[in-house]
This record gives C-alpha cells, sequence and structure tokens, in this order.
C-alpha cells in the first residue's frame, strides 16, 4: 500500500532521510519512533507530499507520490494527517472543521457532509461539542477533532505526527483509545510516537530510526524486550526511564 | 493673545472651510478605496510566486516606500506633463495617494498573511484543499482579524497626508486654511480651524475602528 524505494532526503547539507526502503501493507499498523531529530516525522510527511524527495520514489497505491502529473488531491484524499500540534482552525466550530474538506475537496452536499461529520465526531466521542469552536476545548478533545477531520475524508491510511506528544498527561489516554479504535477498524495507520503502551497493544511492527537510517525493526514486542542494537537498546532505556 | 483669537473671522470662512472639508472627504475615501484595490493586488502578485508579476510587485513597494510622499507627489504633478500627459490636480493627487498608500497596504496585507501559523497551512494541505481554498477558508479570515487595524491606521495616515495636496493647489482643508491666511492673514485662526476638522476626521475613522475590531475581528473564543 505504502512503499518507500531508496528515498533520499537532505535538508541542506543535513541527510534527514539516508536510504529508506519500506513496505507498509494494507491494514498494517506501524509505529515509528527514534530521538528528536532522527527523521521521523520528515519521513511521514513524505507519504502526502508535504514534504518533497531529492532522490528515490514513494508508491502510494500505485500512484507515484512525487511525480508532478500526478492528481494530488486525489492522494491526499485518501491519506488523513494528524498533527502533534492539532491544527485546527480556530476560526471555525468544530463540525466546521470536520465538514470543510468533504465540503470543497470532494464536492459533498452540505446536509450528507454534515452527517458523515456528526458520525466521525460520534466516532471521537464529541457530538456535544459540534459547536464549539477548538479554544473553547482541552487538548485531548482538539487531538480528537483533528482525528474526526481527518477520518472525515474517508481516508485509507491514516498518518499521526507525535499525536500526543502535545497533550496534558491526563489526556493521552482519551487519544489513544480513539487510535485504538480505529486499529480495529482496519485502518492502515503510521504513527510516529513514544507511547510504548500503544505499540505493544496495537502496533504489527515498530520501526526505530536515527539519524535518517531506519536502524531496526521488528515486532514491539521483540522491539522493547529484546532491542537488536545498542542505539535502539539505549533509546527504550531513556524513554522508560523518563 | 487668546482673547484675540477672531471667531467671527472662523465663521465667515465657514462655507469654505466646509468646501474643503468636503473635498479633502471626497479625495480621501476614493484614494482609499482605489488604494486598497492596489495593494491587494500588489500584495496577491508579490506573493504570487509568479516572477512576472512578483518581480514589477516588489519594484513598485519598494520604489514607493523609499522615496518621500511629496516626492511621488511632483513627480506626478510637474514630471508627467512633460512625458505628455495631462491629468487634472485632483486626479493627480488621488493617484499619488492610491500609489502611496497601496504599497504600504500590500505590506500590511502581506504581514497579515504571513502572521497566520504554518501549521494551519499545511493541515489544509494535508485534507487536499487547493490554493484557492486554503487563502479563502483558511488563511484569509485568520489575517482579517490582524490586518483591519492597521489598515485603519493607514486609512488615517492617508487623510492626513492629503493635506500634502495643497501644494499642487487642491482645493483641500489646508488650502482653505491658506487661502484665507492669505487673504486675511490670520494664520492661527485658519489652521486652528483645519486641524480641528482633521481631528473630527480622525475621531470617525477611529470610532469606525474600534466598532470594526469589536464586530469584524476574530478573536478566539476563551
Amino acid at each position: 500500500m505504502i512503499e518507500f524505494k531508496n528515498v533520499n532526503k537532505w535538508f541542506g547539507k543535513l541527510h534527514v532521510l539516508n536510504h529508506i526502503n519500506l513496505k507498509i501493507p494494507k491494514g498494517e499498523v506501524l509505529v515509528i519512533c527514534g530521538p528528536s531529530g532522527s527523521g521521523k516525522s520528515t519521513l511521514i510527511r513524505c507519504i502526502n507530499r508535504l514534504e518533497k524527495i531529492q532522490k528515490g520514489e514513494i508508491i502510494v497505491n500505485n500512484t507515484l507520490v512525487h511525480d508532478k502529473s500526478i492528481n494530488l488531491t486525489k492522494l491526499r484524499g485518501q491519506i488523513g494527517f494528524v498533527f502533534q500540534q492539532f491544527h485546527l482552525y480556530p476560526h471555525m466550530t468544530v463540525l466546521q472543521n470536520v465538514m470543510l474538506a468533504p465540503v470543497n475537496v470532494k464536492k459533498i452536499a452540505r446536509e450528507k457532509a454534515e452527517k458523515i461529520a456528526m458520525k466521525k465526531l460520534d466516532q471521537v466521542g464529541l457530538t456535544g461539542k459540534s459547536g464549539s469552536f477548538p479554544a473553547q476545548l482541552s487538548g485531548g478533545q482538539q487531538q480528537r477533532v483533528a482525528i474526526a477531520r481527518g477520518l472525515a475524508m474517508s481516508p485509507e491510511i491514516m498518518l499521526f505526527d507525535e499525536p500526543t506528544s502535545a497533550l496534558d498527561p491526563e489526556m493521552i489516554g482519551e487519544v489513544l483509545d480513539v487510535m485504538v479504535n480505529l486499529v480495529s477498524e482496519g485502518m492502515t495507520m503510521c504513527v510516529v510516537t513514544h507511547e510504548m503502551g500503544f505499540a505493544k497493544k496495537v502496533a504489527d511492527r515498530v520501526l526505530f530510526m536515527d539519524e535518517g537510517k531506519i536502524i531496526e525493526t521488528g515486532t514491539p514486542d521483540d522491539f522493547f524486550d529484546n532491542p537488536k542494537t545498542d542505539r535502539a537498546a539505549d533509546f527504550i532505556g531513556k524513554i522508560l526511564t523518563h | 493673545m487668546l482673547i484675540d483669537f477672531n471667531f467671527r473671522i472662523i465663521l465667515e470662512y465657514l462655507p469654505l472651510f466646509l468646501t474643503g472639508l468636503r473635498s479633502t472627504f471626497f479625495i480621501s475615501i476614493v484614494s482609499i478605496a482605489l488604494a486598497l484595490t492596489t495593494g491587494i493586488i500588489a500584495c496577491a502578485c508579490r506573493i504570487s510566486g509568479v516572477r512576472i508579476i512578483k518581480y514589477p510587485a516588489i519594484a513598485y513597494i519598494e520604489v514607493i516606500r523609499s522615496t518621500p510622499l511629496l516626492v511621488q507627489i511632483y513627480f506626478l504633478y510637474f514630471g508627467l506633463p512633460t512625458l505628455g500627459l495631462m491629468i487634472p490636480e485632483i486626479q493627480t493627487g488621488i493617484l499619488a495617494l492610491m500609489l502611496n498608500s497601496g504599497a504600504y497596504i500590500a505590506e500590511i496585507i502581506r504581514a497579515g498573511i504571513n502572521s497566520v501559523d504554518e501549521g494551519q497551512l499545511e493541515a489544509g494541505i494535508s485534507s487536499g484543499l487547493n490554493y484557492i481554498q486554503r487563502m479563502r477558508f483558511i488563511i484569509l479570515p485568520q489575517a482579517l482579524g490582524v490586518t483591519i487595524p492597521p489598515l485603519l491606521g493607514q486609512a488615517i495616515v492617508l487623510v492626513k497626508d492629503s493635506a500634502l495636496l495643497s501644494l499642487i493647489s487642491v482645493m483641500e482643508l489646508t488650502r482653505c486654511g491658506q487661502t484665507m491666511t492669505s487673504e486675511r492673514f490670520m494664520p492661527a485662526e485658519a489652521f486652528f480651524t483645519v486641524a480641528f476638522f482633521y481631528m473630527c476626521i480622525y475621531f470617525v475613522l477611529k470610532a469606525v475602528a474600534d466598532w470594526s475590531q469589536r464586530k469584524l475581528i476574530f478573536r478566539e473564543a476563551y
């Protein structure tokens, strides 16, 4: 479903993605972790072409992502993206946030789009907040709205860029619960996160990155309990003791 | 001294001042409307990324911002006729004010657009919205809030700048003060009155600014 073929990317002299080869089959839940600056956010931002790449290719559903002639709108419609900082539109209500793309990108009629939006808000447990503005919600609620906004386009893939890192500890659970529910629906997911509990519970595979390279991959249990490399062991030790 | 301040002469010249006020008001309104249009177009060109319209827009903005308004007025008033273009004073004046304020307004709008968080743009991109849709639904509504106060500030500046048109014999408010001074030699009364009328316009615009800040500007609801 998603395939990286020898992908390389530089920010100036910094080699952020170094020969990335990766296959993510349909329905897989992939957790990406690694130290700050290791390129994990950049990796998933390339999948919906928020970032350019300089070498190699990324293929999503037989579409060459970085080819100039592709229909980007269609590609991005298949991929939901959830940001660390939510990035809800502050001047719109929750419902308007969720409806914006279905109405304007997919050209779905308002009444129908509203129904879809309410269904997605129900899925994240926030139907009661449809008329609120983002600033009136807690961080956890805002992130759940952001997930509903992504889901409203009925994507086949959901990308999460550290979805719980900007949240107060007591709100992390509610966001992870929503994500766990998504897994049970068979969604293909790439999640950049350090939430070991989440990884162990639902991830099919964990991918560890450092300095732009994929250092190791494995099942969550293997990776967290018996890391193969020293760097991974060192990293796991740090996130466990903090 | 203040005792010598002659209010009667102000009354006598009131009809003249009112014509001047009307003229200043008319020139300002027309110039502001045109400057806003110019500014929006110049800003759109500048941020477009299309070279053949981007660089002329930058050149226009920088030339205007680096030269005094009076020089621009003189260039249009004395310079254009020698190049074979004859325009009446009022139109010349409005053209000068429009070009001048247009450049500042372009920068005000650009600053407003740049003030919107990059993440907002990325959220729009990720959901598949195209450039126009992102501008219309996400960027501009948020930019509007931070843009309105400086835009009204620029409008107030323009009204006061229009006094410079007295130097190319446009019969506006300041010119009326000069006329009365040359006829009666009572500069204190003349320019006191002129200043008073400018203040009136200022307070009207300020009231509009305050009202719009309450009504039009989006603020995050806390």
